[in-house]
Formats: C-alpha cells, sequence, structure tokens
C-alpha cells in the first residue's frame, strides 16, 4: 500500500512541531508574569481598554488574575495566557458568585469566582474583602 | 514549465530559521517565545498547508479557467519572457495590498485572516501561522485581473510564493531597523511590527507584502515610533491556546451575529468591517482610534507605562 505524500510529509511535520515545542520548554522560554500590583493591573486593563482607569482591584492566586472597576463601574477581567495576559471587559453576560467559606476546591478566604461568559475564556478566582460587593456589581452589569 | 513551489522548498529553512531565532530569545528575550504559542502556530502552519492542498483547486480551477479570456498572450513559453517575471512579482505585490487591506476591513475576510494575527508573540513562527479557511473567502478573485491581462496562473502562483517567502523574515523584533533606503523602499521587520499591533495608533496600518510604498501610496502607512511600545495580537486577545477554537473563532462570532442580527443587517455582519455591529455596542478599529485621538490628541501617549509591567513590551525601553 503506498502511503499518500501528503500524509507522510504532515506526519513529519506534526513531529518536527513537537520537538520544536519541546525544545522551547527545554530551553525555559517564556516566563510567567504575575499580575501583583495595583500598577500592573492599571496597565494590563489600559491594554484590554484603551484609556480605562481603574479604580478598584481584586487579585488571584499568584498573580494569575485580577480584575479592575473604573469609576464607571465597568469591569475588566484579566488572566495570565502564557506569558501575556488577556482580558475581558465584562458584560451582561458576565457572571460572579462570592465565597466566604472554605469552597469545594479547597480555596479559603473571601473570594469571589467570575465568569466572564467567554466559555473559552474561563472563570478566574479572585479575593477581596468585599466579595458581596464585587458579585453583586458585576452580576448587576 | 517545470513543476515548482518556492514555499515548500523553503519550509525547512523556515524551521531553521525559528530554531535560530529561539536560540537568540534564549540568550537575550526568553519572554519572546512561549512554547504553547510556538506550538499553535505551526500547527496553523500545517494546518494551513494540508487547506491548501484539500481546497486549493477551486481556486486552481477559477484561474485556469479566467486565463482562457486573456486579453496577451505571452505565447506558448510564457515562463521564457523574462521581463513578465518582475511585473508579475510587482503586480501581484499590489494586489497583495488590496487582499491583505480587504482581510482586514471586510468580516467575512476577516474570519480566515484573523489567525495570522491572533498571537500575542511576534515571532518567525507567527509568520507560520497561516489560515486554513483561505479558501472559503473571496480573495481569489484579486488575482483575477492578473490572469485577464494574461498572466499565466502558475506564474503568478510561483510569484506569490516568493512575496511569502520573502515576508516569513520580517515576523521578528531581533530586527531593529534597515538602513534607511531600505525602510522607505520595502517592507520590514519595524513596518510589519506595526502592522501587528493592537496599539491604537498601529491599528489597520501596513499593509504591504513586499513593498512598503503602497501604504505610502494608498495612506496606510505608519512608521514604527520608538517612544511607544508594541502590543501585539488582536482587540479581543483570545485568551486560549486551544487550536480548534483559534482557527474558527471569527467564523462562529460572524454566523453568529448574521443568525442573530435583523434581515436588512445581516449582509452587513458579512461584508462590513470587523467589530462593526447595527446597535454601535462593540468598537471598530476606527472608533477605538477615534477615542484615542480624542483623548491623547494622537502625540506621544503613555503607552509604555500602560504596559504590564512583566509583558516584554514593557522591557528596559529597548527598541521592538
Amino acid at each position: 500500500m503506498e502511503i499518500p505524500p501528503l500524509l507522510i510529509q504532515t506526519i513529519g511535520s506534526l513531529v518536527a512541531i513537537f520537538l520544536l515545542f519541546l525544545l522551547a520548554r527545554w530551553m525555559r522560554l517564556g516566563g510567567k508574569p504575575g499580575l501583583n500590583s495595583e500598577e500592573g493591573v492599571s496597565s494590563a486593563a489600559a491594554e484590554v481598554i484603551d484609556g480605562f482607569e481603574a479604580e478598584g482591584f481584586a487579585f488571584g492566586d499568584s498573580g494569575s488574575a485580577a480584575i479592575a472597576r473604573d469609576a464607571d463601574g465597568r469591569f475588566v477581567l484579566i488572566k495570565r495566557h502564557g506569558n501575556k495576559f488577556a482580558g475581558r471587559l465584562l458584560d451582561h453576560g458576565a457572571w460572579a458568585e462570592s465565597w466566604r467559606d472554605n469552597h469545594p476546591n479547597g480555596q479559603r478566604g473571601p473570594r469571589i469566582i467570575v465568569d466572564s461568559g467567554d466559555r473559552l475564556f474561563g472563570k478566574v478566582t479572585l479575593f477581596t474583602d468585599e466579595p458581596e460587593t464585587w458579585a453583586e456589581a458585576i452580576n448587576a452589569l | 514549465m517545470p513543476d515548482f513551489s518556492p514555499t515548500q522548498i523553503a519550509v525547512p529553512f523556515f524551521v531553521l530559521a525559528v530554531l535560530v531565532e529561539m536560540i537568540w530569545s534564549r540568550l537575550r528575550r526568553p519572554e519572546a517565545y512561549e512554547p504553547m504559542d510556538t506550538m499553535v502556530s505551526l500547527l496553523f502552519g500545517l494546518g494551513s498547508t494540508v487547506a491548501g492542498a484539500l481546497f486549493g483547486g477551486f481556486a486552481a480551477f477559477v484561474f485556469i479557467e479566467a486565463y482562457e479570456y486573456r486579453l496577451f498572450d505571452f505565447g506558448e513559453e510564457w515562463w521564457a519572457v523574462w521581463w513578465a517575471w518582475p511585473l508579475a512579482f510587482l503586480l501581484d505585490d499590489l494586489k497583495y495590498y488590496w487582499v491583505h487591506r480587504a482581510g482586514h476591513r471586510i468580516r467575512w475576510m476577516w474570519a480566515a485572516h484573523v489567525n495570522h494575527h491572533s498571537s500575542q508573540h511576534y515571532n518567525l513562527s507567527t509568520a507560520l501561522r497561516q489560515t486554513w479557511t483561505g479558501s472559503f473567502t473571496f480573495g481569489l478573485l484579486f488575482a483575477i485581473p492578473l490572469i485577464l491581462i494574461g498572466f499565466h496562473p502558475a506564474m503568478i502562483a510561483i510569484v506569490g510564493g516568493f512575496n511569502l517567502i520573502y515576508q516569513f523574515w520580517i515576523h521578528t523584533e531581533a530586527i531593529d531597523r534597515m538602513p534607511r533606503w531600505f525602510e522607505a523602499v520595502m517592507n520590514t521587520p519595524s513596518h510589519h511590527r506595526v502592522h501587528h499591533a493592537t496599539n491604537p495608533r498601529y491599528l489597520d496600518r501596513n499593509y504591504a507584502g513586499v513593498f512598503i510604498i503602497w501604504d505610502k501610496m494608498f495612506g496606510t502607512f505608519e512608521a514604527e515610533r520608538d517612544d511607544e511600545q508594541i502590543r501585539y495580537g488582536i482587540i479581543k486577545q483570545l485568551g486560549s491556546f486551544n487550536l480548534l477554537w483559534s482557527v474558527f473563532h471569527e467564523w462562529i462570532g460572524m454566523l453568529t451575529d448574521i443568525w442573530n442580527a435583523p434581515w436588512k443587517h445581516k449582509l452587513s455582519y458579512l461584508l462590513r468591517e470587523p467589530g462593526w455591529t447595527h446597535d454601535g455596542s462593540r468598537d471598530t478599529s476606527d472608533t477605538i482610534r477615534a477615542r484615542w485621538l480624542e483623548r491623547t490628541g494622537g502625540g506621544t501617549d503613555t503607552a509604555p507605562k500602560q504596559v504590564a509591567s512583566r509583558n516584554p513590551i514593557a522591557g528596559s525601553g529597548e527598541a521592538a
């Protein structure tokens, strides 16, 4: 049986791509930036929405995510994506849940779980002393 | 006429060049590459090749049919007419400018072309991040005038291949600026970084393939500034490395919008610019730029400070 050249080429290319991926990991390319400071989150939020001036903040674990609120009551949800950040301006499709007790996933402390409404963006857990206030404001969008 | 595909021959050199740039990245800027992003970009390249093999036949059929109606005949040995080659290359590059401009300004075309822009990185692997769905747009129509003039479809395919090969090396941050005379005429890493930027100032600029002169002629040129750090990607960054979502997200979004839109607006969601909505609820590149201009006056923005501190683009101020 003769194997089609396109198939051979495709399999060979897949192997080469995977090897390059492994090499990039082995070389430790990339890194993990963090959303650890209000200044950093402000900057990231302004990248999502040009001119966005953040006034309120909540942060995720290890700088993996954050949410920023501006004076107009808009929210920008940001998460680490690879070694960059991606964000969403929340709208009526967003949803938030506040927690003060232990969450079934084992996390402790007052926090909110925010769903941007974009399934592939995923849910984000953020820690704040006022989880109910945040959740209520997001759910009111 | 020999059976000749310049891009296929170039593939091993592409891989080698990515390897070399990865080593440069390791030594100078480890953040310039991200393993998952690189893998997705390369899978885009592979899928694009497969899609071309599967669906490219339709374009070939249309071109061969159109060739029957050519105005000028270069003869049976059309490939031996030496001066036709540089002329075809030049005109094909002009065609590329317009098909590329359409790729950014018409949502149907953008649904396919967005794939090339959806990485937040700008390196040689980004160059290989090519669409799988180009055959499902009307981009092929832009080549019809060249065929009707009399350029053989194979000649158009070959010069188009060289055009793509040229564009490979300009997808890098490893090169700052080329000599001034070169920057004046040719598309360069600097000019093309602007094209991949999401900064309001740079949106929908520098569509050129090989010769930057087209942007200067048609009013879409923007020079890269040293005082403004570039952010790469798309306005609504994907936030996901899911390959299939990356390939089809804009098609899904566009078809959903068409489905939900009132009848009189359905066609506009297909043919108007990305971000256009009948109720003005989303931003287009024009509205984003207008708002930015109103806010800043278009001068030197505070953009470098607006870049998150650990993003590579927020580095030491070194030119991209």
